[in-house]
C-alpha cells in the first residue's frame, strides 16, 4: 500500500470519526477514537522521529476538532514513540514487516496483543488529560475501558474483513 | 562537539519525543490560562461550518420539540410584555439570537459553538441565555462563530444569589449530572430550603441582575463544615439547546477595566 492510500483511508477514517463516532453521546462514557487505526496500521519504513511527527499532526487535526488543543497530540505522539518497540518485543517474524502492520502480515495474537496495548494507552491518555485531577480517576477508568473496547472492536473487525 | 553529535544521534528519537511531548503539554496549559487561537478550535471557520451543517441536517428530526419550545418561548415573551421583567428593560443591556451549531454534554469540560462571531460585535467574556435561564460565557471568538462555556464545564464560574434574601454564591459544575449545579460559599448560619430560587447576582458585568438559574433541588451541611453543599436544578435544559440569547453589555469595557485596575 503507498502513501496515497494511506492518505485516502486517513481522510475516510476521519470523516467517519467526526461524522459518526463523535455524534455517539450515548452512554455519557463512550468516546472511541477510531482515528487511530490510521497511525496503528502505518508501516515501520520511515524513521522513528518522523513517524512521531505525522503522530502529532493527527493528534493536532483531532483536537481542533474536539476543542481540546494538546491532548490528543500528547495522546500520538506518545503512541507513536512507543510503537516501534512494542512491534520489537511481540512481533516473532519480522521479515513481513515491510509493508503496512496488518492481521495478514503479523497474525492474529501479535495483532489483538497490539491493538489493546496501544488503543488502551492512547485512550487513558486522552481522558486523563482531559480530566486532569484525581477526583475523577474511576469514571476516567471506566471511559477508557468501554471507548477503548469499541475502537478495539472497530480496529479488529476492520483487519478481519479486510486482511484476512 | 563530537561527543553532542554521538549523544544526539544516539537519543535523537527521545529528544523528538521530548521536545513534541512538551509542545503538546505547553498547549494544554495555553488552553487552560489563556484564550484559544480561533484556528484552532471549533470557532475555525472549516470545522464550525462542517458541525453546522451536521447541525442543520440532525435539525430536521428535533422540529417538533423545537416548535414547542417556540410556542412556549412566545408566550413566555407575552408574560414578559405584562409584567415587564426588569433585567429585560434595561437600555445598556442588548440581546443578540444566536443557533448553536456544535455541543458536547457529556464530558467534563463541555463547550458549545454558536454562530456569531466578532463580526457581530461578540467579544469573549460575554454571557449567553435562554429563554429557560443561563447558558454560559463566550470563551473563544472567531470571525463567524464563537465557542462558549456552558455551566455544565467544570471550569465555569457564575456568581448568583437568593431570590428570598439577596445571598451571594457560586455556581459550579461537578461533572455528574447535566441538569444539576452546585452552588458554593454559602455560610452554613443561612438558612436554604429546597425550593428557593437562584437568580444571576449582577455582581460582574457578564449578566444583568435577574436571570433566572435555577431552583434548590437539596442541601447539605457536613458536620463540621461552615459551607454548604447546595445541589442546584438549573432552569436551561441542556440536551435540547439549539436558540439561544447573547447578552451584551454596553458598558462591559468600562466595568472591566475598573475592576482589572484594582489588582
Amino acid at each position: 500500500m503507498d502513501w496515497t492510500k494511506q492518505l485516502g483511508r486517513y481522510i475516510v477514517v476521519m470523516l467517519l470519526q467526526v461524522l459518526l463516532f463523535d455524534q455517539l453521546q450515548l452512554l455519557g462514557v463512550c468516546h472511541p477514537y477510531i482515528y487511530i487505526l490510521c497511525l496503528l496500521m502505518m508501516p515501520i519504513t520511515l524513521p522513528h522521529s518522523v513517524d512521531m511527527i505525522i503522530g502529532a499532526i493527527i493528534g493536532l487535526v483531532m483536537d481542533v476538532f474536539c476543542n481540546s488543543l494538546g491532548i490528543h497530540t500528547a495522546a500520538c505522539v506518545l503512541l507513536m514513540f512507543i510503537r516501534p518497540y512494542l512491534i520489537g518485543v511481540i512481533v516473532n517474524d519480522k521479515d513481513r514487516l515491510n509493508e503496512q502492520i496488518t492481521l495478514r502480515a503479523i497474525g492474529m495474537e501479535a495483532m489483538i496483543k497490539y491493538v489493546i496495548i496501544l488503543v488502551l494507552i492512547h485512550h487513558l491518555t486522552v481522558f486523563a488529560l482531559g480530566a486532569w485531577s484525581w477526583n475523577h480517576i474511576g469514571f476516567v477508568l471506566l471511559e477508557t475501558l468501554i471507548s477503548g473496547l469499541v475502537t478495539i472492536s472497530v480496529i479488529i473487525g476492520y483487519n478481519a474483513l479486510k486482511y484476512k | 562537539m563530537q561527543t553532542l553529535i554521538k549523544i544526539l544521534l544516539r537519543y535523537g528519537n527521545f529528544l523528538v519525543f521530548f521536545a513534541l511531548e512538551v509542545a503538546a503539554f505547553m498547549l494544554i496549559s495555553m488552553n487552560n490560562a489563556f484564550p484559544r487561537s480561533s484556528m484552532l478550535s471549533t470557532a475555525n471557520e472549516f470545522v464550525a461550518w462542517q458541525h453546522e451543517q451536521i447541525s442543520n441536517i440532525t435539525g430536521y428530526f428535533s422540529l417538533r420539540t423545537q416548535n414547542e419550545k417556540l410556542a412556549e418561548e412566545n408566550a413566555a415573551l407575552r408574560n414578559y410584555i405584562c409584567s415587564m421583567d426588569s433585567a429585560k428593560n434595561r437600555e445598556d443591556i442588548h440581546y443578540l439570537n444566536a443557533k448553536v451549531v456544535q455541543m458536547t454534554t457529556d464530558e467534563l469540560h463541555n463547550y458549545l459553538t454558536i454562530n456569531r462571531g466578532s463580526k457581530d460585535g461578540i467579544v469573549r467574556g460575554q454571557g449567553l441565555r435562554n429563554e429557560e435561564g443561563v447558558v454560559g460565557i463566550v470563551r473563544t471568538v472567531g470571525h463567524n462563530y464563537s465557542v462558549v462555556m456552558p455551566i455544565i464545564n467544570t471550569n465555569t464560574n457564575i456568581s448568583c444569589r437568593f431570590t428570598k434574601n439577596d445571598y451571594i454564591g457560586t455556581l459550579q459544575w461537578d461533572g455528574k449530572d447535566i441538569r444539576f449545579a452546585l452552588l458554593a460559599d454559602v455560610a452554613s448560619h443561612m438558612v436554604v430550603n429546597p425550593g428557593d430560587t437562584i437568580i444571576t447576582s449582577g455582581l460582574s458585568p457578564v449578566f444583568p441582575e435577574g436571570i433566572p438559574v435555577g431552583i434548590v433541588e437539596s442541601s447539605l451541611l457536613k458536620e463540621g463544615a461552615s459551607y454548604y453543599t447546595i445541589k442546584v436544578r438549573l432552569h436551561t435544559d441542556f440536551k435540547r439547546l439549539k436558540y439561544i440569547e447573547v447578552v451584551q453589555n454596553a458598558h462591559q469595557n468600562e466595568l472591566e477595566e475598573l475592576t482589572n485596575g484594582l489588582d
